[in-house]
């Protein structure tokens, strides 16, 4: 599943390192239009519900927190 | 009471003495006791509508509060049934409290305008539409959209609501922001307004630095550019194209000097209570593209629209539908950046008309979405041109480039809110390219629209030091850290030296009479 979601990342934001980086929104790596963007292909690859309330920057400052996010949906 | 007034000094060093001196238990209602003062004193009766709006967001709250026990009372293998049961209930108290406050504000800024719309076709039905006659209250979409704010964020569970009406009150009318903001999130500024503290002379010291840096933008650079900028903008048709764009210049520099050393001013202020307010500006001249202008520029507003509008359309329903289709049926980026960017351009349209009901600020609306939008559209042949061309990202040349590209292109959305009406900046744009006449830069024409040299001497280091001041903090970061390992005669003289510049080139000059901050009226 991380493959996958490097590779959706990695299509989606091109140019930043998502295996290294570990505050992506923090440091303003990630804007809310990228969130936006790979939100929606997150919901249309695994097919999970993910909402308004989930978009906070813990969710999306890592590689990691993104999979566990996406873990903790398909739960 | 305007934040460049003597009254206003003599309330904001009567309320820090008060709030020193008093009981730390009182202090809070203080800070509330001195919101009000200020706000019945610069908005009059319009203080109702404080109250209205903090009612609204109180009982809101309360309800949310109400329903979130029940959920946490319940059962652990229940909790999902009865929050599932309470959903409709939580979504219609949002709704309440959404729309007690935005059709108020829908009445009081924008039914005049639409009513001037909708009157010839009410006059085929030989209806005549009432125009409203109420005061625009003194910082009226500060402060509900930052209540409204607080009840979506109770909502979503980010805190639990206040239960004391009157420590609410304080939040929604906390007298520094209520001029121009910032939009303060109640989870930042709430436990600040009302925490107990002793008194810290680094908070004084902070807190006059930073106001007084505020006043240095607003008195010496920008009430100094609206002389110029006022008096063409009066009659622009008389003048060349080339003062026009200068005049824009000019305006730019004034808003910029106006809106930020307001908010500088804001901040200060608080912070002479301890408070750390939220920053509204992070040095948007360095911007390299208008979505990077707009994290910089109005920050709080920004975000309010990215976190409570923009999010929330990105992944509703029938953005997501249409995400599906244009999947579906567009190959390609383009097919899964639409309902994006359609997104986008409606939060920037938003944007521009909160600023008031005008064809203008329509027009701004749609000038910033269009490009924000067409850029988001074209970025992968963007990318495509730049590999192509070898573009390095980090180069500073190019950095450069897209400075000025944003530069320019903000520079000319401001022809749109500036000119009188939005025909007249259109022909004020074909009038700076069609008939530039450039002489009239330098044939002393500038010198009779109400500036003498020396004022665009001034005019001129004023700006200079500003930009000076935040090269540095782009590239070094805070100015006032650095000068905490200066000796104290330094840290002193940093605040005696402005003074003395307000003092000797400020609007106290007899000939000058301080304008209000521009923001005050959105």
């Amino acid at each position: 599943m991380l493959e996958k979601l490097l590779e959706l990342l990695t299509e989606a934001v091109p140019g930043i390192d998502f295996e290294k980086e570990t505050a992506l929104v923090d440091d303003e790596l990630l804007e809310s239009l990228d969130i936006v963007t790979i939100v929606s292909e997150i919901k249309d690859l695994f097919d999970v519900e993910i909402t308004v309330d989930d978009l906070v920057p813990e969710n999306f400052n890592s590689l990691r927190a993104m999979a566990d996010l996406i873990e903790a949906r398909m739960a | 009471m305007s934040f460049t007034s003597l009254p206003f000094l003599g309330l904001v060093a009567g309320a820090v003495l008060l709030y020193y001196l008093l009981p730390k238990k009182i202090q809070w209602a203080v800070l509330l006791a001195v919101s009000m003062a200020f706000y019945a004193i610069g908005g009059g009766k319009t203080i109702g509508y404080v109250f209205y709006t903090a009612l609204t967001v109180y009982i809101s709250g309360l309800l949310l509060g109400h329903f979130h026990e029940k959920k946490r009372r319940a059962p652990k293998e229940e909790r999902k049934a009865v929050a599932a049961k309470y959903k409709t209930h939580r979504r219609a108290v949002v709704a309440f409290a959404c729309l007690a406050n935005f059709v108020l504000l829908y009445v009081l800024k924008y039914w005049n305008f639409t009513a001037d719309l909708l009157q010839p076709l009410a006059d085929q039905g030989g209806v005549t539409l009432p125009l409203s006659e109420l005061v625009l209250p003194l910082g009226v979409s500060f402060f509900m959209f930052q209540s409204v704010g607080y009840v979506i964020d109770v909502y979503r569970d980010k805190y639990l609501p206040e239960r004391n009406f009157f420590k609410l009150l304080l939040f929604v009318s906390f007298f520094p922001q209520m001029v121009q903001g910032p939009i303060s999130r109640f989870d930042a500024l709430g436990p600040q307004l009302l925490a107990q503290r002793k008194l810290d002379f680094d908070d004084l010291k902070y807190g006059i630095q930073l106001a007084m840096w505020g006043y240095f933008k607003k008195l010496v650079i920008a009430d100094r550019a609206a002389v110029l900028v006022n008096t063409v903008m009066g009659d622009p048709w008389s003048h060349g194209g080339g003062v026009l764009a200068f005049t824009i210049l000019l305006y730019c520099i004034q808003l910029y000097g106006d809106f930020s050393g307001g908010i500088d001013i804001t901040r200060g202020t608080a912070r002479l209570f301890g408070i750390d307010l939220a920053e509204n500006f992070r040095r948007p001249v360095f911007s390299t593209s208008l979505t990077d202008f707009w994290r910089r520029w109005h920050i709080t507003l920004g975000a309010w629209m990215r976190d409570y509008l923009f999010y929330p359309l990105s992944l509703s329903k029938p953005f997501s539908r249409l995400g599906k289709f244009t999947r579906r049926h567009i190959k390609g980026k383009l097919g899964k950046i639409i309902p994006t960017s359609l997104a986008t351009f409606i939060i920037y349209f938003v944007i521009g008309i909160w600023h008031g009901a005008n064809w203008r600020y329509v027009a701004f609306g749609f000038w910033n979405g269009a490009i924000i939008t067409a850029s988001l559209l074209l970025a992968p042949r963007f990318a495509a041109w730049k590999a192509a061309l070898h573009i390095d990202d980090k180069a500073p040349l190019w950095r450069l480039f897209q400075m000025v590209r944003t530069n320019v292109l903000v520079f000319f959305g401001r022809y749109i809110t500036r000119a009188p009406r939005l025909l007249t900046a259109v022909w004020m744009v074909k009038q700076t390219f069609r008939a530039p006449q450039l002489h009239q830069l330098f044939d002393g024409t500038l010198l009779t629209l109400g500036l003498t040299g020396g004022d665009f001497l001034l005019l001129f280091l004023g700006v200079a030091v500003l930009l000076g001041a935040e090269w540095h903090q782009e590239k070094r970061g805070e100015i006032r850290l650095a000068l905490e390992t200066k000796p104290p005669v330094v840290q002193w003289l940093a605040i005696l030296v402005p003074l003395v510049v307000l003092f000797c080139f400020g609007v106290l000059r007899a000939d000058y009479i301080s304008s209000d901050f521009i923001y005050k009226q959105f």
